[in-house]
């Protein structure tokens, strides 16, 4: 539980490339640090999610708004693409439910982020990014985490999205903002993607378990009921508020201080506004 | 999960999603016949079987006001955003279904099928369990919000545009008291699964209108507004201002938000009744346990049914017993009466519910005490905060109207 | 208009007592209106009429303003002498009176043709007013249709059918001209 980020990157490999875990064990890895925890190029070259991110990272500079309509189209193409290599690397469920459900759900959130990245109008893009969050919220239920993803929905689509369209539409009732027009040089697309794909790439190795098979498998079929019990139990919610404000109280504390201070930070500056045009009329 | 499991899903959402569109199509007549009973008149008496004289009451006029929505011109200005335009409608009509998954329309159903797989006894409710029922809910009708907004900019109007500001700011911010009137209950009750909260009133007796009236009162105030009903009706308001966000939409799509609105009432009904109401418990007659005969199990449903009915009932009375309310009254309701209200009940039930706790009170006499003491402080806060925040506003002319340029001969 | 305005009445609203200001009067006030009404409904006593099921009650048939007539006279003869007051006062120009020398000695003209397009009419009953010799009346017929417009222009002919089928129930309104008013 208290392992250090570079130990998770290295059980995260030993899960995604196996290949790697087989020699050394899982704590040798673990042990050596960042670097050591790369693993082997050949395994990278071999393996359908490496080509699924460099395709996807292609295709969202190909699919990037203000691109032409050719290079649009070709982004589309090079992002199914990208999809079907990063779903070839995914395993099978066992139960064709769980696996239809997922691949549904995680299409539509990868495609609506997709989307939301390479639309034009800023209020289509907010709309794909709730569609994402959407996704992102069932994807949750469906791992059985009932309170995050339905956290996800109500903090991030009900409250925050929502905030976004409304100072969108506000301030650009046709969606184009001039300075969205304007241009940043040649090199602020490349670099934004490659960025983005990085992160997803040591997302995506980063996560534990991403072979769900090989890490239940590890566990034993005991142990994965057993992992699974805390979410599923039929109190989880008494649980989770019992370890929000005994364990973590303190930063539920900080948390609910710090939008404290910004509520009243912005009535602050709302009445010293006031108070200037008021100055104003009198002095005129 | 097993196939028949998954049936068994499948079939309460068929008669869940026809029960409830049946019923708002019902309730849609009811509400026409009691607009008109109130107002002295006699309402849509006369479509009956069609190609008949046979009239029973003018029960066919659902069918006939959903073939007219059909049928109708379907008008699409050629200024809208064609792609929100046609979406707003159908996420706020989805958003307004997929609540009833967690809401319970019965207890449970003790009949051995005798199929392997299926759940015995059969909940009635579509996914039974969910520890997050109440969480939900709110999600969902954040949601809703998503379709009067994308409704209103889509119609490219500036008056559906200002209509969707202002029912969109009108939901905001009664989902605040809508929490707080929860939040009591849920403290009360120690879960979020609407269940749980339907059998803790069941098995101690003490509803939690009686428990917490002024938890009730935010409620089912928050309630109206969510629902967009009168007084609380600002989203719509057709006769002093615009039609609202939906001002450019005809035919089967306007259908489709007025439909979402209808179905928001009877989430709001339901969810009084069970947060407040007790759900299916009636003293001396469902029981209060797991374990039910066949008897007492459709007892529940039709004592839900029942409840919910009377609450739609009153929906409809109050629509036609008070005028609505002004904008800025009705921001001043939520922000300075109902959320100092709800705060005062939500700490009030915390404090009580520790202090029973904490002093070991579980003799006969401690729930009424109990009571009593929240009825106390809960009226106490009532006179405090009507003294403080009255709602009668002085609307004479406040500012010199000198300063600006009158027309004397006005 | 100044707020100082001495015409002006600035009404006070009352002072609410404690019960007011808990909203608890106007609750009870509003619902048991309400319930009045329902009640009284569901008892039988609506105002609605169900036309044309039922015929509506007239308040009084004799100032209803329906469809015109065009009067007779003792003999048969139509009363109008062609003098063109009810053309002129009509708001709406819907009288058309085409007026020829008189063949009887007890007036000049004659109306060989009066039309009135009954869709152009307001039914105001500025032509009854207007009329010097009681020939042009309103009466109580208020369901008036018609398959065309065509039909809807009544001449001569026709506004004096009007008057053959209407007189025996509101007989002339004029005393001196023999009617009961």
């Amino acid at each position: 539980m208290y392992l250090s980020g570079a130990a998770h990157i290295g059980q995260a490999v030993a899960g995604l490339w196996p290949e790697l875990a087989g020699g050394g064990g899982l704590s040798a890895v673990a042990g050596s640090g960042l670097l050591a925890a790369l693993p082997d190029w050949r395994v990278l070259v071999q393996s359908p999610t490496t080509w699924g991110l460099v395709c996807g990272a292609v295709a969202l500079v190909l699919m990037l708004p203000r691109g032409s309509a050719v290079a649009r189209v070709l982004g589309g193409v090079v992002g199914l693409v990208a999809l079907g290599l990063l779903a070839a690397g995914q395993p099978l469920l066992s139960d064709w439910l769980a696996q239809g459900l997922f691949w549904i759900l995680a299409g539509v959130t990868v495609l609506s982020a997709a989307a939301a990245v390479a639309m034009r109008s800023a209020v289509y893009a907010a709309v794909w990014f709730a569609m994402s969050l959407l996704g992102t919220g069932s994807l949750f239920l469906l791992q059985g985490a009932s309170f995050l993803g339905v956290a996800t929905v109500v903090v991030y689509a009900g409250a925050i999205v929502v905030t976004f369209l409304f100072v969108i539409m506000l301030a650009q009732p046709e969606g184009h903002a001039t300075y969205d027009r304007l241009t940043w040089g040649w090199y602020a697309k490349p670099v934004s993607v490659l960025a983005a794909a990085l992160m997803v790439a040591v997302l995506t190795t980063a996560l534990p378990g991403i072979r769900q098979i090989d890490a239940l498998a590890a566990l034993g079929e005991s142990g994965a009921v057993e992992r699974s019990a805390g979410v599923l139990h039929p109190s989880h919610m008494a649980r989770f508020g019992a370890e929000l404000f005994s364990r973590e109280l303190v930063s539920v504390e900080v948390a609910g201080t710090l939008l404290l201070v910004a509520l009243v930070g912005a009535i602050a500056i709302m009445i010293q506004g006031r108070r200037q045009a008021q100055a104003e009329e009198s002095a005129r | 999960m097993t196939t028949a499991a998954l049936i068994e899903i499948l079939v309460k959402v068929i008669l869940l999603l026809g029960g409830v569109m049946t019923a708002a199509a019902y309730f849609v007549l009811l509400e026409r016949r009691m607009a008109a009973w109130v107002q002295d008149r006699v309402g849509p008496n006369r479509v009956g079987i069609p190609l008949t004289r046979i009239r029973i009451f003018g029960l066919g006029q659902p069918l006939a006001d959903g073939v007219k929505f059909i049928m109708k011109e379907e008008y699409t200005p050629a200024h809208v955003d064609k792609r929100m335009y046609v979406l707003a409608p159908i996420v706020i009509l989805v958003a307004a279904l997929t609540v009833f998954a967690v809401i319970p329309f019965g207890s449970v159903l003790p009949v051995d099928l005798g199929i392997e797989g299926l759940s015995e006894p059969i909940r009635l409710v579509v996914a039974p369990g969910m520890d997050v029922a109440v969480f939900v809910i709110f999600g969902l009708s954040s949601i809703a919000v998503y379709g009067v907004i994308l409704g209103g900019w889509a119609s490219n109007n500036k008056y559906s545009f200002l209509g969707a500001l202002r029912s969109s700011a009108q939901l905001i911010a009664y989902e605040l008291p809508l929490g707080l009137g929860i939040l009591g209950v849920v403290v009360a009750a120690g879960s979020l699964d609407l269940e749980a909260i339907i059998s803790a009133q069941a098995t101690s007796g003490w509803w939690f209108i009686l428990a917490q009236p002024l938890g009730c009162v935010v409620f089912v105030v928050a309630a109206f507004a969510e629902a967009a009903r009168l007084p609380f009706d600002l989203p719509e308001c057709e006769q002093e201002l615009i039609g609202g966000y939906h001002t450019e939409y005809s035919g089967i799509k306007l259908l489709l938000f007025l439909v979402a609105e209808f179905l928001h009432m009877i989430t709001a009904a339901f969810l009084i009744v069970i947060l407040f109401l007790g759900g299916w418990h009636f003293w001396g007659l469902t029981g209060a346990g797991e374990q039910v005969g066949l008897v007492q199990a459709v007892l529940r449903v039709m004592v839900l049914s029942g409840k919910v009915f009377l609450v739609i009932l009153l929906f409809m009375l109050i629509r036609w017993s008070w005028p609505r309310f002004r904008f800025d009254q009705l921001m001043a309701l939520a922000w300075k009466v109902m959320l100092p209200l709800g705060l005062v009940n939500l700490v009030s039930v915390a404090i009580l519910d520790q202090l029973r706790t904490a002093w070991q009170l579980d003799a006969w006499w401690s729930n009424p005490l109990l009571i009593a003491a929240n009825w106390g402080i809960c009226l106490l806060a009532w006179i405090v905060v009507a003294y403080a925040q009255p709602l009668i506003a002085d609307n004479r002319p406040q500012q010199e109207l000198e300063l600006y340029d009158v027309d004397p001969q006005v | 208009m100044k707020p100082d305005d001495p015409d002006i009445l600035w009404v006070q609203e009352p002072e609410l007592g404690l019960a007011g200001r808990m909203y608890m009067p106007m609750f009870v006030q509003g619902l048991s209106t309400t319930l009045k009404h329902l009640a009284g409904s569901l008892r039988g006593k609506q105002v609605t009429v169900s036309y044309p099921d039922e015929e509506p009650q007239l308040g009084n048939p004799l100032i209803y303003r329906g469809v015109h007539r065009l009067n007779r006279d003792e003999q048969g003869r139509v009363k109008c002498v062609a003098c063109f007051l009810c053309a002129t006062a009509c708001p709406a120009h819907c009288i058309d009176i085409i007026g020829v020398e008189s063949p009887w000695p007890d007036r000049e003209k004659y109306p060989e043709s009066f039309t009135i397009d009954e869709l152009r009419c307001i039914y105001c009953g500025m032509c009854e007013e207007a009329c010097p010799v009681d020939a042009i009346e309103l009466t109580s017929l208020y369901n008036l249709t018609g398959r065309s417009r065509e039909e809807m222009i009544f001449d001569k002919e026709k506004l004096l059918s009007v008057y053959d089928a209407t007189k025996d129930k509101e007989p002339m309104q004029s005393t001196r001209l023999g009617g009961t008013l």
